[in-house]
């Protein structure tokens, strides 16, 4: 191997390190018996975990993100999919420019789609909770579903569709016996990501929920107060859960970038 | 086609229901003002006066530092993706992978880990004293705009590798092969052919660093210190100050700053690799 590709490699590593060694720490923390998150670990522990379960607000926390992402996905996947086989019927350019305009709201800082949605919840009426906080993060979930979802279609051979449509099944019934099984781990895949999205959302869940907690507010809340390892725990839990779904995503949906 | 628009609707009732619609009640909201804590509708242009007077300091700021973080993010992020596309070879998938797996998760979790890191007695303190380079701890590394930096373009990086690499996977071994054959050497053909060609990728990835640091206030609130982004005074707008119409004038004004910015930057960047 010539020694600039070494070079470059070695780069390459040093950069993975520097995208991956915050994360690394909060989760090396968590596990500290100490009453700070600092160097050097004197030993291993699961007080702070210990801690954290006993935490007055972490059980409705927990709930409640739990709560939100499930829905988000679940609502993101099917709103999604749909929208991804009404796009693959269109003309590819059509499609792209429609999967470009759903994908703005990804592109404004949560700051404003927080404080918009806010604004517009107060006007139309809606209390704030659970709900308008699903509503919120559907804005930003639906276009990575469709994107993901509008991708797998776009290779998917449509002959074998209009092969069970010839046979005469209705369009639901070959939607449900040909195509759903075939793209359906990239559906679950893509409803995972939503998932992942929404569960590490801090700022238009504090925008839209009104009140009560969910795992990143509490996070919030801890690191505006005193900051013990716990918050590292509690981190390491939201990271735990994204991280796992995200993997998941990837491994059903292949998708790589 | 009734069918596809039916399958459609959701998808547009989500859209249009809560981002065309509250983007377009929010904009008009800017042109009322509030009386007694009570949002009046009567149109004045008192709000974007103020946004032109009170804060114009920190306004600056928040454009400056979110270019610098925009930069910084953007140039790692094509070193980065330069590095999965042409020099990896098979260790390309992986940092893929990483990149996309950090995107999705852990953003008041990186914030966090960065004060943890830049404080006093935080890792990257303990290792300059612990290596000899510093015998007292440097304090200005955390509650300035330094970590400001540091941590949004740490979060921001994944953002810009995936499009820019996205946009390089469209550069061909033959492309690269037959600008050496006519005596590109390596910069010639970074400048020639790997920007130019990746320019869409490195605008998207531009872009949206650029706008998503420009709204950030919580990255200054827990690493900034003393210094105040734009966001830190349009939040409280919401909550304790409780005047939206001048928080969304606010809000809609640093946004189309930023664009006018985002795309003199496109311009510029197009000048790049020219004949």
């Amino acid at each position: 191997m010539r020694t600039s590709t070494i070079f470059w490699r070695l780069l390459g590593l040093l950069l993975v390190i520097v995208l991956l060694s915050p994360l690394a720490l909060v989760v090396l923390f968590a596990f500290t018996d100490k009453a700070i998150s600092n160097f050097p670990i004197t030993g291993f522990s699961f007080r702070w975990w210990r801690e954290m379960v006993n935490f007055s607000d972490f059980d409705a926390a927990l709930g409640n993100s739990l709560t939100i992402g499930v829905s988000v996905g679940l609502l993101a996947a099917v709103i999604g999919t749909m929208a991804a086989l009404a796009l693959v019927a269109m003309p590819p350019r059509r499609a792209q420019a429609i999967i470009a305009v759903m994908a703005l709201p990804l592109m404004l800082p949560p700051l404003f789609l927080g404080v918009m949605l806010l604004v517009w919840y107060l006007f139309l009426g809606f209390g704030l909770g659970l709900t308008t906080v699903v509503l919120s993060h559907l804005l930003f979930a639906l276009p990575f579903v469709v994107i993901v979802v509008y991708a797998r279609l776009a290779s998917f051979d449509m002959r074998i569709v209009e092969a069970a449509r010839d046979l005469g099944a209705s369009p639901a019934r070959a939607f449900f016996t040909v195509t759903l099984p075939v793209i359906q781990p990239v559906v679950i895949g893509a409803g995972l990501m939503a998932v992942a999205l929404s569960i590490d959302d801090f700022i238009l869940t504090s925008f839209t929920i009104g009140g009560g907690n969910t795992l990143p507010i509490l996070v919030m809340s801890t690191l505006r107060r005193s900051v013990t390892p716990m918050t590292n725990a509690v981190g390491t839990l939201l990271i735990g859960l994204s991280i796992a779904s995200t993997l998941t995503a990837l491994a059903l949906t292949r998708y790589r970038g | 086609m009734r069918r596809s628009g039916l399958l459609l609707a959701p998808a547009l009732v989500v859209y249009v229901g809560l981002f065309v619609a509250a983007a377009i009640y929010f904009f008009v909201m800017s042109f009322w003002k509030v009386k007694l804590f009570k949002v009046v509708p009567v149109f004045n242009l008192g709000n974007y006066e103020k946004v032109l007077s009170v804060n114009t300091g920190p306004f600056a700021t928040t454009l400056l530092i979110a270019f610098a973080i925009a930069t910084a993010a953007t140039g790692l992020g094509f070193l980065y993706a330069w590095i999965i596309r042409f020099k990896a070879g098979p260790l390309g998938p992986p940092l893929v992978f990483i990149a996309i797996v950090t995107m999705f998760g852990g953003y008041l979790m990186k914030i966090y880990a960065w004060k943890t890191m830049l404080g006093s007695d935080g890792a990257i303190n303990s290792a300059l004293i612990a290596l000899g380079i510093v015998h007292e701890p440097i304090k200005a590394l955390l509650y300035s705009p330094f970590a400001v930096i540091i941590s949004l373009s740490h979060f921001l990086l994944p953002f810009t590798i995936l499009p820019i690499f996205a946009a390089m996977r469209g550069i061909t071994d033959a492309e690269v092969e037959s600008a050496r054959d006519l005596g590109a050497g390596s910069w010639r053909v970074l400048f020639d052919v790997t920007i130019p060609r990746s320019r869409n990728g490195i605008i998207a990835g531009f872009a949206l660093a650029y706008l998503l640091s420009i709204g950030d206030y919580l990255t200054a609130q827990l690493v900034g210190g003393k210094m105040a982004m734009y966001g830190q005074l349009i939040a409280p707008q919401f909550g304790s100050f409780f005047n939206w119409p001048l928080g969304s004038a606010m809000s809609f004004s640093i946004l189309s700053t930023s664009l006018v910015i985002v795309a003199a930057v496109y311009f510029l960047l197009a000048r790049v690799g020219r004949p």
